[in-house]
């Protein structure tokens, strides 16, 4: 692995963090919608990391120059949370049902807020360590000088 | 004994090959702070900067499992501590490989302009 190579693994990490905030801010923004297209309230949203490493093995990375991209991150799939809606009485609520209770997300702010920190914090370290990588090629590049 | 390839210069970029793979490890680490399951890797820079200067230059390093780390309750064993600590001190490893090659390539410039 090269320091680029460096580079492209924190930049996954960064692309795969970026996402984890992304459907934070979706729930968020969706706690109180009663419709989506797929019918029935929105169902809160989860994403699934896997790393790139296991696919490609370190020692399998292969021959010099055709290295596979090791020790990455990505987003394998993004899932729906099955727990069931959150029903509050609202008789005059047009998506209400035969008894008066209309279904919500379920989605607990607290919840979404303590992991769009963990994507946040985790964003920051990447970038220390794009930021090393970058002072690592700058310094190699002095050499010529 | 060729000037320019001397030993030290060959010491140095092997050196500096394994320090900026393992920055890499250590970058890859870091990646995957929040994928469940995954186990930190690191590279056993002694023993492995001992056998690229045994002359074994075409095998390539191996970042292995580390143990004795601390697992949460996802199966992840990644310490941000750790890798941060590491990446600082793998940066500066890396700084005095390339200062001791600047400092080399610097006397041959002396040698070369006739010691001015």
């Amino acid at each position: 692995m090269n320091l680029f190579g460096m580079m492209d693994v924190s930049a996954s990490a960064l692309g795969a963090e970026r996402i984890r905030a992304e459907v934070v801010a979706a729930n968020l923004a969706n706690a109180e919608s009663t419709r989506t297209a797929e019918g029935g309230p929105y169902q809160r949203k989860q994403v699934i990391f896997e790393s790139r490493a296991q696919r490609f093995p370190l020692m399998l990375a292969g021959a010099r120059g055709a290295e596979a991209s090791t020790g990455g991150v990505q987003v394998s799939q993004v899932v729906s949370d099955p727990a069931p809606p959150v029903l509050r009485y609202e008789p005059s609520h047009p998506d209400a049902d035969a008894k008066g209770y209309v279904a919500y997300p379920n989605i607990n702010p607290v919840m979404e807020m303590t992991d769009l920190l963990g994507a946040v914090r985790s964003y920051q370290l990447n970038i220390a360590a794009v930021n090393a990588s970058k002072q690592m090629i700058q310094q190699s590049i002095d050499i010529l000088r | 004994m060729n000037m320019v390839d001397n030993p030290m210069v060959g010491a140095l970029s092997r050196y500096l090959d394994l320090t900026a793979f393992r920055a890499g490890v250590v970058a890859g680490n870091m990646a995957n702070i929040d994928t469940p399951g995954y186990r930190t890797r690191d590279v056993d820079f002694a023993s492995e900067l001992r056998r690229a200067l045994d002359g074994d230059s075409t095998a390539k390093p191996v970042a292995r499992e580390i143990p004795g780390l601390i697992e949460r309750p996802d199966g992840n064993n990644v310490s941000v501590d750790r890798e941060s600590l590491l990446l600082a001190q793998t940066q500066l490893q890396f700084h005095t490989g390339v200062e001791l090659l600047r400092s080399e390539f610097s006397r041959l410039s002396i040698a070369i302009n006739e010691g001015k």
